[in-house]
């Protein structure tokens, strides 16, 4: 009887063996299931471009990217001095220059140690410690409203030898090191091959804001044995330019790059010939530039005068698809999406706290959003600018809602319902907090009195502590308007920055409501005075948009820079004598329209200019 | 040994056996008859046949233009490599009728071209370059010939993904090898060439250079097909370590835009 167990052990154990054996078998026949490794230790040879990856790139070499206009003026525009701004010189490398980048990394896999699936396959990067995941378990790509990194959000599957990796969200970042740009709207398909200790990485870039063509590279590494032990640290800002304005960021105006023509003359080249574009990547070019002369260089300095404006590329983040989506930003803290201006929302212990109450289109929606995140009832909505899609929602959300600190108290008598109705923010609403000069403009628009903040504040800031946290709302005097404020939740290190920050748009300098372009620059500097970044210029503290992404310190100081650069360059012109339509004919934002412009809607490229240069001739 | 126990061994052997001939038939291509070999045409697990141009993303001023002499940046040239390039005289070379020194097998896909890659006959693929109008042959299987010419010897094979999934589980071999998953690479192999240039300012490569090459085509979804060549030219005169460059094509609709040249030395 014994032995009989003990054959049956064996038979179970054969047969399980044989079993398992047969289901890998089976497995290994699926068309995708052959796992390529890629782990270990990999450096790049740099036997192509050693010198651009190596000790850096010529300022004006553009050769062989498919550049736009847009993208052209872009780099001709960038001065290397940006990186001494504190707010850039941690700045990492977007995905596809860190795999072009010189410098080692390593990858790993990351399995689920139930069943040994492949979840992640990581990678690290020697130069600007560059972490990136790749998501191998079959995970969505996030919306459109969620944050953009230097990495990008990637997922992977591989088909046949190839490991194929698709790559959004990414931040604004470097095609080369010498300002040739990558847009925030960029997305990367790579194809990774091993050949023996070999590794061959093709990157696709497609960037409908800065190229006119697909721009493909394709870099290799070679294995080494072992860590090369030689990891770099994590940086720090530090001051670089003492006494430097803090309205100050280098750039070249238009036509006035002093290095354009460096690269060619240094090399022989046709002046002309790395300013060309796609047609640069091409077989027979040199031949065609030949006999190309100084004046086809002169011409790619500058925007071509009065060409028609160009309008955004980028994709909407805004759904409009008549629901309200809801995104986690830290701990208790939301971005509400799709009621026209984004709604942030805290909650805890106390009622909610909304910064913003959108267009008002949605509120029945946002009102049940809301109480999907909390049981407690909206006690406070801060407003952050008078535009419509901060306010729209405010007379709903408000009834919707209750002020908890009031029941009973000495302002539960004063309330419309009771006999003196002193105060609009009765117990049974929520109280609703903004400048006086939001109040008084609605005021003005004769806005119903629903609708009205009557918790209002004259200068600097309000502080609260709710649910939790110190709530600063600071004003941000003549910026989008005469009434911004941004609202900073200190715990949950976020900020909802109102107009005054988005990333759809020009700033809307509403100059009849008090906005002017100094203020806004100012505005956008407080933004960056109050943020801290977590990893190489990027996470930390979050900054909602009025409209937009998520964003953190990277999106800000890109949107403070345009602002800036668009003035210089308009006062420029001011200095020079030049009126409204001939500065609006040297199309002053031409580097920038295919990212933010627009020729029709509420707010086109052409307000934009007008606001900045009228602003500008009223010395605000 | 009790009559329990052998009737347990009875059941073992035969699930063994019955695993082993499910396996086998498995491995078959299921009970497919048996015939002619594949050839290396019909065997063919990627398609880089059709027109390909090449996209001069990388090294652009050393292949769009004619670097000025001694320009070997990011080249690993030996000493002696150095000796030659800083002797570059393209009138020289003219005079010997060697104009296509920077368009042999180690310079030729790094020249900006088309590719017009084609079966010459089922052992053999064609790939023609518009640039210097040039000819490779790549031979699958073991090619012979004296070589000597820019183009040499060039030896090919298919070089699939190999799961080894069942060969070895815990150091018991099954010996079954399942069939690989699609895809793979070319790779080519090419000796026997006449000395010539990497890059066309005189960067030499010499007659002991071994060119190694792996053809990848990758699908961007919705978007371009690329040719990728990964190279790898291993040459002990003129250059101190092996010097890997990946050069990338994308694929044409047609040859309208074939345009054959003749070589230029300068």
């Amino acid at each position: 009887m014994k032995g009989a167990m003990k054959m049956k052990y064996k038979l179970s154990f054969f047969f399980a063996v044989l079993m398992i054996g047969t289901v890998l078998y089976g497995q290994g026949r699926g068309p995708a299931a052959f796992n390529i490794d890629l782990t270990g230790m990999w450096t790049p040879p740099l036997h192509e471009d050693a010198l651009e990856r190596g000790n850096g790139p010529e300022l004006a070499d553009y050769g062989g990217f498919a550049l736009n206009e847009a993208g052209r003026l872009w780099a001709l525009s960038y001065n290397p001095s940006r990186l001494t701004l504190r707010n850039h010189q941690c700045d990492a490398y977007v995905l596809p220059y860190q795999m072009r980048a010189v410098g080692n990394f390593r990858i790993w896999e990351e399995r689920d140690p139930n069943n040994q699936r492949l979840i992640a396959i990581h990678m690290w990067a020697q130069t600007t410690e560059g972490r990136r995941t790749v998501w191998m378990d079959g995970r969505p790509h996030p919306p459109a409203w969620a944050p953009h990194t230097y990495k990008g959000f990637s997922t992977g599957r591989f088909v046949g030898n190839q490991l194929v990796i698709t790559t959004t969200h990414l931040k604004q970042g470097w095609l080369r090191r010498n300002g040739s740009p990558e847009s925030d709207q960029a997305t990367v398909v790579e194809f990774l091959v091993r050949h023996g200790d070999h590794l061959a990485d093709t990157t696709v870039v497609t960037d409908p804001v800065f190229l006119t063509e697909p721009e493909i590279r394709s870099n290799d590494y070679v294995r080494q044995e072992g860590d090369h032990g030689a990891w770099l640290y994590a940086c720090d800002d530090g001051e670089e330019v003492l006494g430097r304005p803090p309205d100050a960021v280098p750039n070249y105006l238009f036509g006035k790059q002093p290095f354009a023509r460096e690269y060619s003359k240094m090399y022989n080249l046709p002046f002309v010939a790395s300013l060309s574009g796609a047609e640069s990547m091409y077989p027979g070019f040199g031949a065609k530039v030949r006999n190309s002369t100084d004046a086809d260089g002169e011409a790619k300095l500058k925007p071509t005068p009065n060409a028609p404006s160009e309008t955004s590329k980028a994709v909407d983040p805004e759904t409009r698809d008549g629901e309200i989506h809801v995104l986690r930003v830290r701990d208790n803290v939301y971005v509400l999406v799709g009621d026209g201006g984004n709604i942030v929302v805290q909650t805890g212990d106390e009622g909610a706290f909304v910064v913003d109450s959108g267009e008002g289109k949605l509120s029945d929606k946002v009102i049940a959003a809301v109480r999907q995140l909390t049981p407690r009832p909206i006690q406070f909505i801060a407003n952050t600018s008078v535009h419509a899609e901060h306010v729209g929602g405010n007379a709903k959300l408000a009834a919707a809602g209750s002020d908890l600190s009031l029941p009973g108290s000495f302002f539960d008598l004063q309330s419309p319902t009771a006999a003196t109705g002193l105060f609009n923010d009765p117990a049974t609403h929520a109280t609703m907090i903004a400048h006086n000069n939001v109040s008084a403009r609605l005021g003005d628009a004769k806005a119903p009195a629903a609708m009205v903040p009557g918790d209002t504040f004259l200068e600097e800031r309000r502080r609260k502590f709710h649910n939790g946290e110190v709530i600063e709302m600071f004003y941000e005097p003549n910026a989008v308007t005469d009434g911004d404020s941004i609202v900073h939740f200190r715990k949950s290190d976020v900020i909802a920055a109102g107009d005054v920050f988005t990333t759809t748009q020009y700033p809307f300098i509403d100059l009849k409501n008090g906005g002017s372009v100094q203020g806004e620059i100012k505005a956008l500097n407080h933004i960056l005075s109050l943020i801290g970044y977590e990893h190489q210029g990027e996470g930390g503290t979050y900054v909602v948009p009025g409209h937009g992404y998520l964003s953190d310190e990277h999106e800000v100081t890109e949107y403070r820079d345009m602002v800036v650069i668009v003035r210089d360059r308009i006062q420029d012109m001011i200095n020079g004598g030049a009126t409204l339509q001939q500065v609006k004919a040297a199309r002053p934002t031409a580097d920038y329209d295919t990212r933010y412009g627009a020729n029709g809607g509420p707010w086109t490229t052409e307000m934009f200019i007008e606001a900045v240069y009228t602003s500008l001739k009223q010395g605000k | 040994m009790g009559e329990t126990s052998m009737r347990m061994r009875f059941i073992l052997l035969t699930i063994l056996l019955l695993q082993t001939a499910v396996l086998r038939v498995y491995a078959q291509g299921r009970g497919a008859p048996p015939g002619p070999p594949p050839t290396p045409k019909t065997a063919a697990r990627i398609d880089i046949t059709g027109y390909w141009v090449s996209l001069v993303t990388e090294d652009w001023r050393y292949r769009q233009f004619t670097p000025p002499k001694g320009d070997y940046e990011s080249v690993p040239i030996s000493p002696a490599g150095k000796r030659i390039a800083d002797a570059w005289d393209p009138a020289k070379d003219e005079a010997a009728g060697e104009q296509c020194k920077a368009y042999g097998a180690a310079g030729l896909m790094r020249m900006p071209t088309r590719l017009h890659i084609t079966w010459q006959d089922d052992n053999t693929l064609k790939v023609e370059a518009d640039t210097g109008t040039q000819t490779r042959l790549f031979r699958f299987g073991n090619p012979q010939g004296a070589g000597g010419d820019w183009q040499g010897i060039s030896a090919a094979l298919w070089d699939y993904p190999r799961p080894e999934v069942f060969t070895g589980f815990g150091g018991i071999d099954f010996g079954f090898v399942p069939p690989p998953p699609p895809g793979g690479s070319l790779k080519v192999v090419t000796t026997k060439m006449k000395p010539g240039y990497l890059r066309k300012n005189g960067v030499p490569y010499s007659a002991r250079t071994t060119l190694t090459e792996y053809f990848d085509r990758f699908d961007v979804p919705g978007g371009d097909s690329i040719l990728l060549v990964t190279s790898e030219v291993v040459d002990p005169e003129y250059l101190s370590q092996p010097m890997w460059t990946t050069t990338h094509f994308k694929k044409e609709n047609d040859g309208s835009g074939w345009k054959p040249t003749s070589c230029v030395a300068r």
